[in-house]
């Protein structure tokens, strides 16, 4: 089971190599062995063929020899006809054997003695004739009955019968070499498909154990990654409830602040109302020190409680204004978290109409700045409608706020789509923001530049917190005295997801 | 600020866990020329124990003539759960409740009204408006009736 890959893959192109070379192997020796039964059956019928030839050979002579004795005996030249017809076949027939026997010595010198004699036979037979057909016929008989004929005849019987019984040894062995060569056949044959099956089966084997590996792998993989989504939603639903926890506590305390500052703001306009009381009360006593004492040094005290209740004055006045600006800090925290619990509902928004909206607000504004504000058309986007329209309500109001003092403001809204997102621009040839600070603009109550414009430093905050929360992403280009471009990037379609990722 | 049919003037219970806020609230009041009783109370427990008695069925207020100033903030129970008790206690429903309270929350003013509370003022934090709006709830309370205990 815990065969490398590497390993795996060489043992089975080894297995398919040695499977080729088998059936190489075998298909050799099939075809060497065909090959040789089939010329070991012709080498037999070779045998056989000439066995019979030799047999014919022996026959045609004995036809031709009953021929003219049938002749000498009643001197009818008709009987010759078979003797005449048999020599010509015979030479066909040695011819023939002669053929079969050109690979073999023994047979070419066994025909050799054959034709010799049935020629001396042949010639024996045509004296005879010839002495009977010139009138000889008391010495034709006698030479016939001399014998020499017989002789001829009972040698060749005993060439031919030598040689076949030659040829029936060798038919023995040919046919014996035959069937070997059938069985070796039949053996190789049957290793080979063997062997065949056997390679086959190892490679099922191997096949199948890496397959179940393969499985096992996949098994593994598969409970890795339900491993990792749920580690996934485990941290996102942390990350949200860490996320809830935050506007939670953001609004507990900005909440409870305020009730410290309603005392201190309280009880401070209190102190002022008692400032009357008290330097009246001052004034009073002083007038009855002048009754008392006369009017002595009277000018300078009456300087000094002047400067006494300026000074009151002065410190009470820092307080009520950094209540006041506190009070703000406190109510835009407060804001922005309850901003952060809002739900929800998108819906196909149409951005030309909401920016139409906008542009109608501001109009009065823009006409006084003698701002410019073109937009093209702009893609719709499955979104929070309310959301959208903070989001560029506070882009374009920032345009507006931050102008040059040297050029006529031109505010450019633009709108393009991609596969899963749609882009808005809004472009101004503005006062810019220095590269520096191009994070600083988007965190909560930072301004950058010139600080000669009311704000709170929240309008930036707030717009990126709510993009971030609809699922997009907040990009800023600019260059310092020449513009902004503010890039919201929104997904085309709602996703649950999106609120997770707020 | 009395009820129509008894004698005995109003009595005013403040359950507020603020003491400067109760002080701020009180001058107010009194500026106003209101000058019924104010009983004021720094927790929930002890203003609830004051308004339901010790046995809690509320008896103890029974045949005085009430109104209550209610904190929704309170350092050991909500301003909501006072709200709920007394106006489903048979005794004190009717005794108008005031809530007087920081939380400008549009779900927790819903939720007051619903379950009963007469008034509903936010506690600004500009004291200008906190001090004219105190006194001219006390000189609403200075015109409105209480209804008379049973």
């Amino acid at each position: 089971m815990t065969l490398p890959r590497w390993r795996f893959l060489n043992l089975q192109a080894l297995l398919l190599g040695v499977g080729f070379l088998l059936l190489v192997g075998i298909s050799a020796a099939t075809v060497y062995l065909v090959e040789r039964s089939a010329s070991d059956n012709k080498q037999l019928s070779d045998t056989l063929h000439v066995e019979d030839k030799l047999s014919d050979v022996q026959l045609t002579l004995r036809r031709a020899e009953s021929s003219q004795r049938g002749y000498l005996l009643t001197n009818d030249p008709t009987y010759l006809e078979d003797f005449r017809d048999a020599e010509p076949e015979v030479r066909d027939t040695i011819g023939e054997i002669r053929e079969l026997a050109e690979t073999s010595a023994t047979r070419r010198s066994t025909i050799d003695h054959v034709d010799r004699l049935v020629t001396a036979k042949f010639r024996e037979m045509q004296r005879i004739i010839d002495l009977n057909e010139k009138g000889q016929r008391p010495e034709a008989l006698r030479q016939v009955r001399e014998g020499q004929g017989r002789r001829i005849m009972v040698e060749l019987r005993e060439v031919i019968e030598q040689a076949i019984e030659q040829e029936s040894n060798l038919a023995e062995v040919r046919a014996q070499a035959s069937r070997n060569t059938s069985t070796l056949l039949l053996i190789v044959s049957l290793c080979g498909a063997a062997l065949i099956v056997g390679v086959g089966a190892l490679s099922v084997l191997l096949v199948q154990r890496n397959y179940r590996r393969a499985e096992a792998a996949r098994g593994e993989l598969a409970a890795t990654n339900a491993n990792l989504e749920r580690i996934v939603a485990y941290r996102t639903e942390d990350l949200t409830e860490a996320n809830e926890e935050i506007q939670r506590f953001a609004y507990i305390v900005s909440h409870d602040l305020r009730s410290p500052l309603v005392n201190i703001m309280g009880f401070t306009s209190e102190l002022e109302t008692l400032r009357q009381d008290i330097f009246s009360e001052i004034g009073q006593l002083r007038a009855q020190i002048v009754e008392l004492h006369g009017a002595a040094q009277t000018a300078e005290e009456e300087a000094s409680v002047e400067r006494l209740g300026a000074e009151f004055d002065e410190a009470i006045g820092f307080i009520k204004t950094s209540i006041g600006n506190m009070d703000r800090l406190i109510n835009a925290v407060l804001k922005l978290s309850r901003e952060g619990r809002r739900q929800f509902h998108p819906e196909n928004v149409d951005m030309d109409a909401l920016m139409a909206s906008l542009i109608a607000t501001v109009s009065h504004r823009a006409v006084e700045l003698q701002a410019t504000l073109r937009v093209e058309d702009l893609p719709s986007v499955e979104t929070d409608p309310l959301a959208a329209q903070q989001i560029f309500s506070n882009l374009i109001d920032n345009a507006l706020k931050y102008g040059r003092d040297d050029e006529k403001l031109q505010i450019e809204i633009r709108g393009r789509l991609t596969a899963t997102h749609a882009i808005y621009e809004v472009q101004d040839n503005g006062r810019g923001i220095d590269r520096a600070d191009f994070q600083r603009v988007f965190e909560l109550f930072r301004r950058a530049g010139r600080q000669d414009r009311p704000g709170e430093g929240i309008g930036l905050a707030h717009v990126r917190a709510l993009v971030r929360r609809l699922g997009g992403t907040m990009g800023l280009t600019s260059e310092l005295g020449k513009g902004s471009t503010f890039t919201v990037t929104l997904p085309r379609r709602w996703s649950v997801a999106n609120r997770s990722a707020a | 600020m009395n009820s129509r049919m008894s004698e005995l003037p109003v009595e005013i219970v403040m359950i507020e866990d603020d003491e400067g806020h109760a002080r701020l609230i009180e001058k107010n009041i009194r500026r106003a020329g209101v000058n019924n009783p104010i009983t004021p109370f720094k927790n929930g427990t002890d203003g609830v124990n004051y308004l339901f008695g010790a046995d809690g069925s509320g008896l103890a207020s029974k045949g005085k003539p009430l109104l209550v100033l209610l904190d929704l903030n309170l350092p050991d129970m909500t301003g909501v759960e006072i709200l709920g008790r007394v106006k489903s206690n048979e005794h004190l429903k009717r005794v108008p409740v005031v809530v007087l309270t920081t939380t400008d929350d549009a779900l927790e003013i819903q939720r007051c009204y619903d379950l009963g509370c007469n008034v509903y003022i936010t506690k600004p934090v500009n004291y200008d408006s906190f001090a004219n709006a105190i006194r001219q709830l006390g000189l609403f309370f200075s015109v409105i009736q209480v209804p008379s205990p049973d």
